[in-house]
């Protein structure tokens, strides 16, 4: 929300201004996510950093029409998600797969245990349940939680309907809620303080 | 409710896009399975740890991404825009250079002027050469003058003195604001003229905030003693440590001639002695943040808190809502750009901006 909006901002100032400020934030901004996004299709760092690249020089060249885009953290990752197909396509010998293959690497959903009032088992468990998430649950999951997208915006980057979307996304909570709940019943004498 | 609309709940609120009925079926939710709080409530905590960001490896790839477009032959404006820090140093480089060709014209002139004087009488002469320093906005710069008082001079200022200075007096004419660290010379008071004030010191540390679009001229003591002579007014006013002096530029006359009661007119000061700000635990006082490259002011009026950023950033500040000049405002910044200054300003005080080419628009 406030994520979509700022982007709108620095577009608009690129847009206007010829910003040049503005569009080095921008690309700071966006540029780890969108790498990361690039590389669960792409499989390759240096083709994704390439992309991100492409994308970027896409953005200055094509500035004058930045303000009309409603949603600029979709358009991004939709964008991301064209060049890397594109990508795919020109270099014949390998295959694209499709959405339900895009893995996201283990250790880009972020838990800091250390902030949090959980057990390193809890700790331990939820790491486990992320990465067993089915891989395009683990997609949703990220670019919900991670990324800042929308659920609507996920369901139309990925070409599922929202309700799949809804549905992966429970999925996911719940396996991670199970790790963090505890049964009063089993748990003898928790050694650690609630939150209320 | 079953299960996976409860989970379906959770997330839309997690990710803020839950509508109101939304969140209160959750909460009711909640409710009934007490046993359920601990979990969700981590869990709202860990949705809020995004991983930090990575600014060393965005900052290189931006580098690499320049390049590229580089070597595509993409026009990006010119390259040392590109890399503020290259342009930082220049910069500096630049009033360094600046700074050291004026000491050795002070420092020529003040030899081949008092040679001249030793056989001359030592009249003011009418028509002595001026030297005159000065910043744009957006930089600052440092003088040593020839006695070697030290001079920091703010964005968009100016100084000026005869060529002259150093040998029978010390005088300087200031537009604009400096923080000045005046060398102690009994014999020779320093004197800086401004357009309302003239200041008489010994030697001390005190900073003069006197642009022409401010509304007062402010004289802030940090340590010795400064006597002030406000124009056209008789007497003297005498400064201590932590001392500020607000001296309003316009006559009051002018100043009051929309208001028709004269009690008004009486309640307008035409000067008033203030206690200088200090931030929570910080040994500088505000008016002098400056010179540590910060920019800062503490329950200052958004129209003044503007001009303030209008000379920081060298941009112009416009307010299409003229409520929004009134807004009370505290806050410090360092290095960050205009864009960020303005959102962190918009999310504490709330109002709304756009930038129009060097132009900030306030509504």
């Amino acid at each position: 929300m406030l994520k979509n909006n700022y982007i709108k901002k620095l577009l608009a100032a690129i847009a206007l201004d010829d910003d040049q400020a503005a569009y080095k934030e921008l690309f700071l901004l966006l540029y780890g996510k969108l790498k990361q996004f690039a590389y669960t299709i792409l499989k390759s760092g240096d083709e994704a950093e390439e992309l991100v690249s492409d994308l970027f020089i896409g953005i200055w060249q094509k500035k004058d029409q930045l303000s009309n885009i409603e949603t600029p953290l979709l358009y991004f990752y939709t964008t991301a998600k064209n060049l890397a197909i594109n990508r795919l396509k020109k270099q014949k010998r390998r295959v694209i797969l499709s959405a339900e293959d895009w893995l996201v690497e283990s250790n880009s959903i972020y838990f800091d245990p250390e902030q949090l009032m959980i057990t390193e088992e809890m700790v331990r468990q939820i790491k486990k349940a992320v990465n067993d998430l089915p891989p395009r649950c683990r997609l949703i999951f990220k670019l919900i939680k991670e990324d800042g997208l929308k659920h609507k915006e996920t369901a139309e980057l990925l070409h599922l309907s929202v309700k799949t979307v809804e549905a992966q996304m429970a999925i996911a909570l719940r396996r991670i809620a199970i790790c963090l709940h505890f049964d009063m019943k089993k748990t003898p004498q928790p050694h650690f303080s609630f939150k209320k | 409710m079953d299960q996976e609309k409860f989970w379906v709940l959770l997330s839309k609120k997690l990710s803020a896009e839950a509508s109101p009925e939304e969140l209160k079926e959750l909460e009711h939710f909640i409710l009934e399975h007490p046993d359920w709080q601990y979990a969700i409530q981590n869990m709202e905590d860990l949705w809020k740890h995004r991983q930090p960001k990575d600014e060393m490896q965005s900052e290189d790839a931006y580098m690499l991404h320049l390049h590229r477009m580089n070597e595509k032959n993409i026009l990006f404006g010119d390259a040392s825009t590109a890399m503020p820090v290259i342009t930082f140093k220049k910069r500096i480089k630049k009033w360094y250079w600046s700074a050291a060709a004026v000491l050795i014209l002070v420092a020529g002139s003040f030899f081949t002027y008092y040679k001249l004087n030793t056989t001359k009488s030592n009249q003011a002469q009418p028509g002595v050469q001026l030297n005159e320093i000065s910043t744009r906005s957006g930089s600052k710069s440092q003088v040593i003058l020839a006695d070697g008082s030290v001079v920091w001079l703010n964005v968009g200022s100016k100084i000026s003195y005869n060529k002259d200075f150093g040998i029978a007096k010390r005088e300087i004419t200031l537009t604009g604001e400096a923080f000045f660290d005046i060398t102690k010379n009994p014999e020779k008071p320093f004197i800086i003229h401004t357009s309302v004030i003239d200041i008489k010191v010994l030697g001390t540390q005190f900073n003069v905030k006197s642009y022409p679009s401010d509304k007062t001229t402010e004289t802030s003591l940090i340590r010795g003693s400064v006597e002030v002579f406000v124009k056209n007014r008789e007497g003297k006013i005498i400064l201590k440590p932590n001392e500020k002096l607000v001296v309003y530029n316009e006559p009051e006359i002018s100043r009051n001639k929309n208001l028709q009661q004269n009690e008004t007119r009486e309640k307008i000061p035409l000067f008033a002695i203030k206690q200088l700000n200090y931030q929570n635990n910080d040994t500088i006082a505000v008016e002098t943040l400056w010179t540590q490259n910060k920019l800062s002011f503490k329950n200052e009026l958004f129209a003044d808190v503007a001009k303030k950023m209008e000379r920081w950033y060298n941009v112009n500040f416009q307010f299409d809502n003229k409520s929004k000049e009134n807004l009370l405002m505290y806050g410090t910044f360092t290095t960050e750009s205009l864009r960020e200054a303005l959102e962190a300003l918009v999310f504490s005080f709330g109002f709304k901006y756009r930038i129009e080419n060097n132009k900030v628009i306030i509504y």
